[in-house]
């Protein structure tokens, strides 16, 4: 037990006498974990904001659909509507979520020369919303950037800003949207544009057209139908159980209408993303893993040398009489000391930094506007606090820096006494 | 005691194989101040090695109080260089970052003795070499001869059985050599502790009272002798009747 003390004092002297080695291997642990720290940060941070912002301005919380609409999701056929959203939204009540009734269709923009520079078309979806219903499920009314909100059962549109950079339109500016009715004829939708949105989704603002949901139950011969009725709660629940929360709630319904009804949550509808991220998430360790290997190498390399510095001073120690495990002992309580340092170093570096980060972010919207990087986040990545990755980035340091002395130190013990006594 | 019988020690380089010891055979009694004396390349660290338990030989049998070293294992082997073997280096291989004291008490230390029984038999080794007033010194801030003295009192502070010292004074000079050996003396004869050193210098062999000549890995001469300085008092058997305790 006393040896034990001894060889503690003995590793911590060593360790504040090759200040210059204990400090670069410090500084590499450090660097390294901070490193890892911050990364970690960013990538959960935009993660989690992407995730905000699908839920926020794209797919809400959870979707409901009939199912034949959302097995034919990219024709977005009306005729496969919820007929009485209102009895819908009634027996969603008790599950205290928000619903927004909405009317999701496919239609062909129409820019003609004067406003517009060109003449042109493009196929895009339009969604129909409850100007005050909406609001309880999304954000996009808080995103307006010039002009107004929409109003109920007018001939208005918002469409996303980018949208209206692309296609040259302006807040005033005519847009014609051909589509279908329900019952599959033509029709001609002209309205104008009232307000520009710029929301933190890239999404909606490179692609959303918005209309009141009045005019477009007037318009598409809907007769109160919707597509879908979106429901909000925070992203964080468990969908399991606010599915089943809802699944319960509908089954009050009669058994006809509930039978054809699809719940689909965020993670469905936002499945692109949801795939991308995952993916995204292998790159990520990638990232890690490299950032890992990097501070592993920094550290190892100071630790050889320093265990073959002394591969003389190991001679003597077991010359002496110190056993091998009395040996490898000063040697890991070193490598722990110095680990610590440099974790303790690491983490206050990390911290600080993440601090800004978390705080302001990085602004990247330059880069933004021009790359779909698939993230549902505009022009600024901020960090988040790990602290899982900040408590296991401090143990791997330490147990990192032990391990890899452990190499050295192995070496030097399986070499013959006398061979070590007279190593040069 | 130590009973050398017969040992023959092989090394390979390479291809060739080299016979550094060829069929030694030495008796060491209790409080013996001996050399081995030899040429370079003759076998004197080789032997040394082995009478330390550092290296273990090919032929014969080395006793220490009767018990054969070779049917000890790794971890018995080191025990036993713990509790009674003491060793001195020619590069004197202190421990840069302890202090003077620190360094003496060393081999105390891992024998896991009390603080106060540490302070006490390290300061007292330290006042005999002639340290007492640079316990606090590092090694880089001792000369050599200091150092070397720092080391004789680390292989003395656990009152071990035997010394063995592998050319103490190669890296001093003779001045300084000389009274290293001076001291040495002093303490075998105070102590009566076993001391076997080796060196190939004629003025280091006439301190002993007993010299071995190795050549060529065997033994050329083996005899007791007048010595030459400050051990004048003692008798030349080289047996002394002073050893205290084991
Ligand atoms: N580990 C080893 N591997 C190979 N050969 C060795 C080894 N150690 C010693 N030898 C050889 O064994 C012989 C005896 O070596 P030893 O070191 O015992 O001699 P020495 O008398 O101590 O010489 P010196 O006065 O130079 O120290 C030499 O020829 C040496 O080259
Ligand atoms: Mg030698």
């Amino acid at each position: 037990m006393k040896s034990r003390l001894f060889l503690l004092r003995l590793a911590m002297k060593n360790l504040f006498r090759h200040t210059r080695r204990t400090f670069i291997t410090g500084i590499s642990i450090a660097v390294g974990l901070a490193m890892f720290i911050l990364i970690d940060s960013l990538l959960v941070g935009i993660e989690e904001d992407s995730t905000r912002n699908l839920v926020l301005y794209e797919t809400s919380s959870t979707s409901i659909m009939k199912e034949d609409y959302w097995a034919e999701k990219e024709n977005m056929p009306l005729k496969h509507s919820i007929e009485k959203p209102e009895a819908v939204i009634e027996a969603l009540q008790p599950t205290g979520y928000s619903a927004a009734p909405r009317i999701s269709f496919s239609g062909e923009l129409i820019m003609r020369q004067d406003p517009y520079p060109e003449d042109g078309s493009m196929q895009t979806r339009v969604i129909a919303i409850d100007p005050s219903l909406d609001t309880e499920v999304y954000l996009l009314d808080e995103s307006i950037s010039r002009g107004r909100f929409l109003e109920q059962d007018e001939m208005g549109v918002v469409i996303g800003e980018w949208l209206a950079e692309d296609i040259g339109a302006d807040i005033g500016s005519p847009l014609t949207i051909i589509t279908r009715t329900k019952s599959g004829y033509f029709q001609t939708i002209d309205v104008e544009i009232v307000g520009l949105v710029n929301t933190p989704n890239p999404i909606v603002n490179r692609t959303g057209v918005y209309i009141p949901l009045e005019t477009a139950d007037y318009l598409l011969e809907m007769n109160g139908a919707v597509t879908q009725i979106d429901l909000s709660f925070p992203y964080t629940t468990d969908l399991k159980e606010s599915t089943a929360n809802i699944q319960s709630a509908l089954s009050k319904l009669p058994p006809s209408t509930m039978d054809e009804l699809a719940v689909v949550d965020w993670k469905e509808l936002g499945k692109d993303f949801v795939a991308l991220a995952a993916a995204k998430s292998g790159g990520t360790k990638v990232i890690l893993f490299l950032v890992f290997l990097i501070a592993a190498v920094g550290i190892s390399n100071t630790m050889l040398m320093s265990v073959y510095e002394r591969i003389r001073e190991i001679g003597m120690f077991r010359a002496m009489g110190m056993s091998d495990g009395e040996i490898r002992l000063a040697f890991l309580m070193e490598a722990g000391g110095i680990g610590l340092i440099g974790a303790t170093a690491g983490v206050l570096l990390g911290v600080l930094v993440n601090i800004p980060m978390v705080e302001n972010g990085i602004d990247y919207s330059f880069l933004m506007r021009d790359f779909d990087m698939g993230y549902r986040i505009t022009g600024i990545a901020r960090g988040l606090w790990n602290y899982g990755t900040i408590v296991s980035a401090f143990v791997t340091g330490i147990v990192l820096s032990i391990v890899i002395a452990f190499i050295p130190t192995s070496k030097a013990l399986k070499m013959q006494v006398t061979d070590a006594l007279r190593f040069q | 005691m130590i009973e050398v019988t017969g040992v023959k020690k092989t090394y390979r380089s390479g291809e060739t194989l080299v016979h550094a010891l060829r069929g030694v055979s030495i008796k060491i009694e209790n409080g013996e101040f001996m050399s081995i004396a030899g040429p370079s390349g003759s076998g004197k660290t080789t032997l040394l090695n082995l009478i330390g338990c550092l290296d273990t030989a090919d032929h014969g049998s080395i006793l220490i109080d009767g018990t054969d070293i070779s049917t000890k294992d790794k971890q018995e082997l080191a025990l036993l260089r713990r509790r009674s073997i003491g060793f001195i280096f020619q590069s004197f291989n202190l421990i840069p970052v302890l202090t003077a004291f620190e360094n003496a008490a060393f081999p105390l230390s891992l024998l896991g003795l009390e603080e106060k029984e540490i302070q006490r038999r390290t300061m007292e080794i330290l006042k005999e070499v002639g340290l007492g007033d640079m316990a606090h010194r590092k090694p880089a801030e001792l000369s050599g001869g200091q150092q070397q003295r720092v080391a004789i009192a680390r292989a003395l502070v656990k009152d071990p059985q035997i010394v063995l010292a592998d050319e103490p004074t190669a890296n001093l000079d003779s001045r300084t050599g000389q009274e290293i050996l001076e001291l040495m003396e002093g303490l075998n004869r105070n102590h009566g502790t076993t001391f076997v050193f080796s060196t190939h210098d004629k003025m280091v062999m006439d301190f002993a009272r007993r010299l071995v000549l190795l050549h060529d890995g065997l033994i050329q001469k083996d005899e007791s002798q007048e010595p030459s300085l400050g051990a004048s008092t003692t008798l030349a058997t080289g047996v002394s009747t002073e050893r205290q305790g084991g």
